[in-house]
């Protein structure tokens, strides 16, 4: 009887344990190995396997021989400015999806349809969009005088980030307004019509009961988009390489350059563990402050 | 007719059946068994997205009529190219009989022993006719530590294209198309008429006096390392010449020079070229409002197309003419840069004897010619190697700047002007961003060049290549043609 309940009682954890294992074995196992290697003096231009313990040397190189800062500063840009313009831009589109004007419905096929491309397609069509000789959006901006770099938007240090935030944010929001419109679907009408016999004004109404009803969606709906745009490289690589100078290459990028161009083994998993830590702090940070006092 | 109804079981047994299948079908061992099983007599070549390639796809069938050895040809991507070939040869997977080998790969590739040295297969065959070679192109594509690892397939060196009715407008002379024509031409002499050709009309178009490659971080330093080396800079305190000290000496006072000249040269280009790769560069002068420009000696041809490769004819056709490169003094010494693809054999291959033969085939003089007569989209494949093809008068018809081109290979030195050291690629990476940065004004070209001596410095102490503890070999062109000779001979 004893041996019975015993069992009764592990069998959930039994059941668990396979597809746990997997999963921190998927997980720590490339964590550890990246670890290890970043210990260690590997780069396959000069040897095929690792010749010998470097200690913090590769962590130090990091900072010595790859443009870091900059690219960690591009990407906290891009991935922080993205994101807030994705999620605003996708709420006003969520917004005006909630009227039920007529045709919104044909829109609402529309809308997806960005999201569907792959991000190198994307990237290949907007720089042939912006090609400074006879790209249509240079023209267009030209035609209402508004100034251009003549370098280009992606010839520009001072506009080649932004032009790479602009395509993702043309890209993505319409996944954000998507989400955010189901979201709105789901916010019970007895409130919002209580909240209007109260006398609420629609702004009113907006930042006391539609927000914070979407706030659970809308939390991990940002967090997903920062880690995304966070490891941004498609984009980044088919618009611009990084440049002009170093003035839009992310932390992926360098790993890319440093791992599959220059095949420096240790130097990349050193980099590839300073962007664990950076990206975990910086959610966790965020975790805490969204969801302090609430269970997720 | 029975109906059967189909269990669970029944179910999954036919979908572990069709999954096992389908995955069995795309994974890379079911790709590897089919390459193990098929015959001695067909052989798996890789090569790169260049124009040389299409040329060698359209001739292929000669060679599998000649020796009864099927060729499958596959055609990737520079970067794609490397990725697969360090993966397969770390994994010791490769799938591949003959590969493309840039140069900056021969040091790596040698080193670890992926590719095998052909030294033995060009003694043991005496068709190869090594000696017909232009040493010069077997020095810089080919050789590493007095081994021949690969033969080349396309060799590049660099020239100037000039708009011929430009300088009649401008009442400019023609520029020199040989060494010997060339007297006193030198840099400032080009710099001054870029100043004079820089914003004149023609035609209704208002033309730029150049145009630059100014995207970072490999096509920019593909075209400045030429200007910085006829200006005599050398990346580190001694190579190839032993003993090899690759203490950087890149921020000398001819590579200040050098970067200051390119930024005038950026000055006279379209702005927008500050983002342009090789092709860009090569299409704009093709679309009539560059002047003047240098680049690989490939676009002395492709330019003849309105876009890459499209065939289209160019504005430009029959309106530009080819010239030597000029000197940084009157009469001074000029080194070229010189590169290009040349085929090499994996350390894996089964078919040892089968790619042996494709590839002394493919750089051999007769195949080169038929690649230069292939007439799709129009002639495209001048990149010759061996002399004898630059002595070839249906292709000097063809291709009427083949005595310029030969003369600049002449001069050509790929082990200086982008030394293919180990960890070429980490200093070509940081090079290429510096020097686009100096571009983008954000820092000047001191800055930039003290800014790259650190990070080579960083870069080769932490890669042990300073001090350099390795045997070091005499890598000269002397050399090169000593080794030519002996293995000729045997």
């Amino acid at each position: 009887m004893q041996n019975r309940y015993s069992f009764k009682r592990r069998l959930p954890y039994l059941l668990l344990a396979p597809s746990i294992i997997i999963l921190l074995a998927l997980i720590l196992y490339p964590l550890g190995f990246a670890l290890r290697n970043s210990f260690w003096f590997w780069n396959l231009q000069t040897s095929a396997v690792p010749l010998y313990h470097s200690g913090l040397d590769n962590y130090r190189m990091v900072f010595q021989v790859t443009p870091f800062t900059e690219a960690l500063k591009n990407t906290l840009l891009l991935a922080g400015l993205g994101t807030l313009a994705q999620f605003w831009l996708g709420m006003g589109v969520a917004l005006l999806l909630h009227t039920h004007l007529r045709g919104l419905g044909f829109c609402r096929a529309l809308l997806i349809m960005p999201t569907t491309l792959a991000p190198v397609v994307a990237g290949f069509l907007f720089r042939y969009l912006l090609e400074p000789k006879g790209g249509l959006l240079p023209w267009l901006l030209e035609g209402i005088g508004f100034p251009l770099p003549p370098q280009g938007i992606l010839g520009y240090a001072g506009s080649a980030l932004f032009a790479i935030g602009m395509v993702d944010t043309w890209q993505w929001t319409p996944f954000f307004a998507i989400v955010l419109y189901a979201g709105l679907l789901s916010i019970s009408e007895e409130v919002k019509e209580a909240a209007q016999v109260d006398g609420a004004s629609p702004w009113r109404m907006f930042w006391s009961i539609t927000l914070p009803l979407l706030r659970p969606i809308a939390a991990f709906l940002v967090m997903i988009r920062f880690m995304q745009l966070f490891n941004s490289f498609d984009l980044v690589f088919v618009l611009t390489g990084g440049g002009p100078g170093a003035s839009s290459r992310t932390l992926s990028f360098n790993l890319y350059r440093e791992g599959l161009v220059n095949y420096n083994i240790g130097l990349t998993a050193a980099m590839t563990w300073l962007v664990v830590i950076i990206v975990t702090v910086i959610i966790n940070l965020y975790i805490i402050f969204i969801f302090r006092k609430r269970e997720w | 007719m029975s109906k059967k109804n189909l269990s669970r079981r029944d179910f999954l047994r036919m979908s572990g059946t069709a999954g096992a299948a389908v995955a069995g079908g795309l994974s890379p061992l079911a790709n590897l068994s089919r390459v193990a099983a098929q015959s001695d007599n067909t052989i798996n070549v890789l090569t790169v997205g260049d124009p040389w390639d299409l040329a060698l796809q359209s001739v292929v069938d000669q060679f599998t009529e000649a020796t009864g050895i099927g060729v499958n040809i596959e055609t990737l991507g520079y970067t794609a190219l490397q990725a697969r070939l360090v993966n397969a040869f770390l994994t010791q997977s490769g799938d591949a009989d003959v590969i493309a080998v840039d140069q900056m790969w021969i040091s790596q590739y040698a080193d670890n022993g992926w590719i095998r040295s052909l030294d033995d297969f060009i003694a043991a065959d005496s068709d190869s006719a090594i000696d017909d070679f232009v040493p010069e192109c077997l020095y810089s594509l080919s050789t590493w530590r007095n081994h021949i690892w690969t033969l080349p397939i396309a060799s590049y060196a660099q020239g100037i294209m000039y708009r011929t009715d430009l300088f009649e407008a401008a009442g400019l002379d023609p520029l020199p198309a040989t060494v010997a024509e060339a007297g006193d031409w030198t840099w400032e002499d080009y710099f001054g008429i870029l100043d004079q050709i820089n914003g004149m009309d023609l035609d209704g178009t208002s033309m730029y006096g150049t145009t630059v490659i100014g995207y970072q971080p490999v096509p920019v330093v593909h075209m400045y390392t030429q200007l910085s080396a006829s200006y005599g800079t050398r990346w580190f305190t001694q190579f190839p010449e032993a003993p090899w000290d690759f203490t950087p000496t890149i921020n000398s006072e001819s590579n200040v020079a050098a970067l200051h000249d390119w930024n005038r040269l950026y000055g006279w280009s379209p702005p927008e070229s500050i983002n342009y790769l090789w092709f860009d560069a090569g299409t704009r002068f093709s679309q009539g409002d560059i002047g003047m420009f240098y680049h690989w000696t490939p676009y002395f041809y492709l330019v003849n197309n309105e876009g890459y490769l499209t065939g289209t004819p160019s504005p430009v056709v029959d309106k530009f003419e080819t010239a030597v490169l000029p000197t940084q003094t009157a009469g001074g010494d000029q080194v070229v840069s010189l590169g290009g693809w040349s085929l090499g054999m994996p350390s894996t291959s089964a078919n040892q004897d089968a790619a042996w033969q494709f590839i002394k085939w493919a750089t051999g003089a007769e195949a080169q010619k038929a690649m230069g007569q292939v007439n799709v989209k129009g002639y495209q494949f001048a990149d010759f190697s061996r002399k004898s093809n630059y002595d070839d008068a249906g292709l000097n018809a063809l291709y009427p700047f083949l005595g310029t081109q030969l003369e600049m290979m002449k001069l050509g030195d790929g082990k200086v002007v982008r030394p293919p050291a180990p960890i070429y690629t980490s200093l070509e990476g940081v090079y290429g961003l510096q020097i686009n940065q100096a571009m983008t004004g954000a820092v000047t070209p001191e800055q930039a060049l003290e800014t790259t001596q650190t990070l080579f410095q960083n870069i080769l102490s932490g890669n042990q290549m300073i001090p350099y503890n390795v045997d070091s070999f005499d890598d000269t062109l002397d050399n090169t043609k000593a080794l030519i000779a002996s293995l000729s001979s045997m």
